[in-house]
This record gives C-alpha cells, sequence and structure tokens, in this order.
C-alpha cells in the first residue's frame, strides 16, 4: 500500500442520524491537513496514509459502527472516475450495494458488542421424494 | 496478517478487516499502485504488458484475456496472503460483476495456496448478519 497518497472513502449507514454535512464538518474540525470532499454518501478523504489512518481513528472513536470505510484507488475528483468532471463512475453500482447491506451490518456490529456470539444454522436439507409426494397430494 | 477479502472491491469485508486489526489485500490497493506508478490511461481497463504476462501465470493463454487481465491483480495478492474471507451467494451485482470464471479461479487459487479461509454467506437480515459479523470476528481475533 502506498505510503505517499491515500484516499479513503467513508460511507454512512442509511440508518444512521449523522448527515455527510455534519461528518465533513467533524473532519474539518479536526483541523488536519487532508482534502476532505463531501459526497451524498459520506465523504472522501485524501491525505498522507498515516494522516489519514488518524483521521479514520478519530471518526471511529465517535460512530464505531455507523462509519464504514475503505480506500480508494484514484485521487478524488479524478476526471477518469468523478461525476462532476464527466467521469464514468464505474464504482457506483458496488457502493449502492454496500449501502443497502450497511444497516444490517450496523446493527450485527452492535449485537456482537453487546455480547452476541456466533451461532451456527442448521444446514438445509434436501426434501425426501415421499414428504414432497404428500405436500403435492394434500394441495390437489 | 494480510488477509485477502472476496470480494476484493468489498467495502464492508474490508472495514471489518481493518476493524478487528489485520491489512485487507484488496483490488483497490493494486490498482491505486498502477493509478500512481504507471502512465496507464484507465487502469484497471488498461494494462501493461507485464500485466499480461503476469496472468499467464495463473490462467492459460487460451483464457479469455479478461480473466488473465483480472488474475494478474489478484494473483499476486492471493500468494502474498496469511488468511483469507469468501464470501458466498452474493447477489449478481455485488463484487466484481462481469467474469464468474474469473470469481471461480480466486477461490481456486485461494484453495490451492492452503491458508486459513472463512467461508461466509451473503447476509440477508439481521440475525445473519450479527452471525456474519460474530463469525467474522472469531476469525479475524483468532488469526495471530
Amino acid at each position: 500500500m502506498s505510503e505517499e497518497r491515500e484516499t479513503r472513502l467513508f460511507m454512512i449507514a442509511p440508518d444512521s442520524m449523522l448527515t455527510p454535512d455534519q461528518l465533513v464538518r467533524m473532519i474539518h474540525a479536526f483541523g488536519e491537513e487532508a482534502l476532505v470532499k463531501e459526497t451524498c454518501y459520506g465523504c472522501l478523504v485524501e491525505g498522507p496514509r498515516e494522516l489519514v489512518l488518524k483521521i479514520r481513528d478519530r471518526v471511529r472513536e465517535k460512530y464505531r459502527n455507523e462509519v464504514f470505510t475503505k480506500i480508494r484507488a484514484y485521487r478524488c475528483s479524478d476526471p477518469r472516475r468523478c461525476r462532476a468532471q464527466h467521469g464514468t463512475r464505474p464504482g457506483f453500482a458496488q457502493l449502492e450495494e454496500e449501502w443497502e447491506l450497511l444497516t444490517r451490518i450496523h446493527r450485527g456490529l452492535d449485537r456482537v458488542d453487546a455480547g452476541a456470539k456466533y451461532e451456527p444454522t442448521p444446514a438445509k436439507k434436501r426434501l425426501p421424494v415421499n414428504d414432497f409426494k404428500k405436500i403435492c397430494e394434500v394441495q390437489e | 496478517m494480510k488477509v485477502f477479502i472476496d470480494p476484493p472491491n468489498s467495502l464492508v469485508l474490508f472495514d471489518l478487516v481493518e476493524r478487528f486489526g489485520h491489512e485487507p489485500l484488496s483490488t483497490m490497493a493494486a490498482i491505486q499502485e498502477r493509478v500512481d506508478n504507471l502512465e496507464v490511461d484507465m487502469p484497471p481497463m488498461n494494462v501493461t504488458l507485464d500485466d499480461v504476462v503476469k496472468g499467464l501465470k495463473y490462467a492459460g493463454v487460451e483464457v479469455p484475456s479478461g480473466v488473465r487481465g483480472r488474475l494478474a491483480l489478484w494473483g499476486p495478492m492471493i500468494e502474498s496472503a496469511d488468511a483469507a474471507i469468501v464470501m458466498d451467494d452474493c447477489p449478481y451485482s455485488f463484487g466484481c460483476v462481469g467474469c464468474e470464471r474469473s470469481n471461480l479461479m480466486v477461490k481456486y487459487l485461494i484453495k490451492r495456496r492452503g491458508i486459513p479461509v472463512l467461508y461466509v454467506t451473503y447476509p440477508e437480515d439481521e440475525d445473519q448478519a450479527t452471525n456474519f459479523v460474530a463469525q467474522t470476528k472469531e476469525f479475524l481475533e483468532g488469526l495471530k
């Protein structure tokens, strides 16, 4: 991973009361010299890796299970990706899919923090032919 | 420890791996290397000749070029991984869509490496999500 530059994407879970605007203001208030860009799902933060990781940790301290983050390959406002610069934004379909999943993960994380453990669910078995036959006969 | 995630561009898996104290190996890092260091027009759509040669290590010459291109990115990451998390039964548009053969090849390469692997299913409801998070946490905390 590059040490010089890291662009990190922060995405807010849909059931959170936090807004992208509040998140960006909070990051600005840290007073760090990183580039912060507000987006519809949260924000992008760009800067030296060490600094961006520091910001990530401070965001996690406050919104532990509500804000999710991953790195982004392209820089903020890269014309090859940014819609504002008529880019194609090909990764957005994946972000949209994950955004829908984040509510469940948010609640899952809360429950695990509260002490929930992994409980293996029994695997689905195949239906015996005779049972299936009975079901079909009842329906007739 | 370095943990390879599959789908390799997943936000949820990347976040969980980092959250529980490991380094996720993702497509984004591999593409960032090409964005920063190489004069390629639009990675990963465009690749270098070296990438094509790297891809040949993992897939034969008769395999479509898209598979080789993808494996040129993911193959070296799988080789350097100490563990992996694979999410199964994802919806069609979740993860790297477009080439199921590449995804199968990735699963095969992970299996061939013999590293600890956690297979999780895509959570459809809150109970499954709790199980998914707890299972991932247990696995990642057990990697020492």
